[in-house]
């Protein structure tokens, strides 16, 4: 019966407007697809908290050779100045750096004659602005113990410049916390040590965090109370990339420290080119929507006297239409695995470029589902109209 | 089904005019299963309008029509096909056959529908119609004639209550006239279905019970 059917019905089906509407949606198609896997596989080089390009924070200084500082005017950032950057619709939060005091000494080893002994410093932040999240960061002064999380830079610059040309052996992240490090204070006429320890590396404090606790405490006893004004601060935004940060910056004559300005605008860009390439895909998607949709009220309305002599042999409309609709389940399927193809293809090219950068590529469930929402809605479409189509044959007045 | 009446019935193109000289249009008018009715009509009176009222595809009538008491127009399209299926054999004047398909496959597109008939009785009836060396032809190839019987096998690939004939045997000499009746009137016996024929001159030569003038 269906071959019969079919043999009636497929008189006017052009081979070269679905092929055309198969090629258009399937451009269409991959390039959602493609846009969307592409955002997925490559965000975490952006949103990766430990990454180089750290974005939704800034550490901002005074610019120290500006004609005010020259002058004798003051690098600190005044409550007022905080409370103006607060009060910046892209400002989430002002965190303020807090510095040490009083000397302090570091010694790493046992107090051999291989032991190391430097000057250190230390700054403390809120925790909330911590970009590791170490087990015990916290100082009890009944059990002086003092964590540190130490720039990520420090490590590689002791690994890579200074063990390699000293004959010291390397250290690896999770070697350091056993090396045995103590601290010699040295301030208002006490000179006291106490160990210390290494919790772990940050990529977007360069410099060495003591928790809050510990530097009030240590500034109380070494020092004169730590109540001066803050130097540098911590900026969390939520527009990154965004110019008015960067005007304001200049406007105020703060400085961004590294480029991470320069990054978080290249993750805005990235965000706004992949959301204008899905557009053109969705709007190439819906332009060969209508082209299939054309073709088939043209095919129906060339069809209309078989189909409307099928309806008075006793066929449904439901019958007569299931050839017409498993020709489009079929093109529309055969369209979405060919988008699938494509974006497999797309990603065996670029994922080894990605991997060098240590990134590994995320699952493509989200991007084939994607992909499979805009099938769906199309189909659906497509299937309505024919619908609507031959049950406006039923009545022949 | 047993009946089909009409309630006043008359085509809307017809509305207006005073008063319509017809035993159908604007009457309280009653076919009943396994009786012969011949409804005469000059053209253009409404005869094929009457038919496609019936058979549920037009429905452009003032009036009611009803199947055993039920309005016509209360029917879904569910009970549309299955009233085409299995209830009304329908003969269509211009036959609605698919010219681009054999003879045989126009048939069996009705036929693998209700599955009444099979194949070797198709081609009993080809042959008795004369026209067994039809079967493969392309439909559109054949005479008007030749069609014409082509199409009434077709009407009869279904059980039915009533069979329409929309001027069956308007392009048929008179031993197909004949034929035709014959069969016909056979077929709607073994199913006790009634049948309702129009003609503009040339009658199917059967026995009405009513001769109707639309």
């Amino acid at each position: 019966m269906n071959s019969i059917i079919w043999k009636l019905l497929r008189q006017h089906v052009s081979p070269t407007q679905l092929v055309g509407f198969a090629i258009a949606n399937l451009v269409g198609l991959t390039i959602v697809i493609l846009a969307v896997q592409f955002y997925r596989d490559v965000k975490p080089v952006f949103d990766d908290e430990e990454s180089f390009i750290s974005k939704d924070y800034l550490v901002i200084t005074r610019n120290v050779t500006s004609a005010g500082a020259m002058m004798g005017g003051t690098t600190e950032f005044t409550d007022a100045d905080i409370a103006d950057l607060e009060s910046q619709p892209w400002c989430r939060r002002v965190g303020r750096f807090a510095n040490s005091e009083f000397a302090t000494y570091a010694t790493v080893g046992l107090g051999s004659s291989r032991a190391m002994r430097t000057e250190f410093f230390f700054e403390s932040i809120p925790t909330a602005f911590i970009d590791v999240d170490p087990a015990q960061w916290d100082f009890d002064p009944a059990h002086p113990s003092v964590p540190v999380i130490v720039a990520r830079d420090y490590l590689s610059l002791y690994n890579f410049g200074f063990a390699s040309t000293q004959g010291l052996p390397r250290v690896s992240e999770n070697q350091i916390g056993a090396i045995p490090l103590s601290f010699t204070f040295m301030g208002n006429g006490l000179h006291e040590a106490m160990p210390g320890r290494i919790v772990g590396f940050s990529n977007r404090l360069n410099t060495v965090i003591v928790p809050d606790t510990f530097l009030t405490w240590a500034n109380q006893r070494y020092g004169h109370g730590g109540t001066a004004n803050p130097v540098r601060l911590i900026v969390e935004v939520n527009r990154p990339g965004d110019v008015k940060i960067e005007n304001y910056m200049k406007e105020h004559r703060y400085d961004v420290a590294g480029d991470k300005m320069t990054s978080s605008k290249a993750n805005y860009f990235l965000t706004i080119i992949i959301g204008i390439v899905i557009t053109v895909g969705i709007i190439i998607s819906a332009l060969s929507f209508l082209v299939l949709m054309l073709s088939i009220y043209l095919l129906l309305q060339k069809n209309t006297r078989r189909l409307r002599d099928l309806l008075l042999l006793g066929y449904s409309p439901s019958q007569v239409s299931s050839p017409y609709k498993r020709m489009v389940l079929l093109i529309n399927a055969a369209v979405f695995v060919l988008a699938l193809v494509g974006l497999w293809l797309a990603r065996r090219w670029y994922l080894p470029m990605l991997a060098a950068m240590g990134v590994k590529g995320s699952s493509i469930t989200i991007a084939a589902l994607v992909g499979l929402a805009i099938m769906g809605c199309i189909t659906l479409g497509n299937l309505w109209a024919i619908d609507r189509k031959v049950r406006s044959l039923w009545i022949q007045d | 089904m047993n009946e089909i009446t009409l309630h006043n019935t008359l085509p809307r193109v017809f509305a207006g005019r005073d008063a319509v000289p017809s035993d159908v249009w604007q009457r309280e008018l009653r076919f009943e299963r396994g009786k012969h009715y011949l409804v005469s009509a000059e053209s253009g009176t409404g005869k094929s309008s009457l038919c496609s009222y019936i058979y549920g595809y037009r429905i452009d009538f003032d009036g009611r029509i009803d199947f055993d008491g039920r309005d016509v127009r209360s029917l879904s399209v569910k009970e549309w096909c299955q009233v085409r299926q299995r209830h009304i054999a329908y003969l269509p004047q211009d036959m609605r056959l698919f010219p681009e398909i054999t003879a045989l496959e126009n048939i069996q597109l009705k036929n693998r529908l209700t599955q009444h008939k099979s194949e070797a009785e198709i081609l009993k009836l080809f042959e008795l119609l004369g026209i067994g060396d039809k079967v493969h032809s392309p439909a559109g190839k054949l005479s008007i004639g030749q069609q014409q019987r082509v199409a009434l096998i077709r009407t009869l690939c279904q059980p039915a209550d009533f069979i329409m004939l929309d001027e069956p045997v308007s392009h048929l000499d008179d031993t197909n006239n004949q034929l035709v009746a014959r069969l016909v009137m056979e077929q709607a016996e073994q199913m006790g279905a009634g049948v309702i024929a129009t003609s503009v001159g040339n009658h199917l030569r059967f026995d009405a019970d009513a001769v109707l003038h639309l």
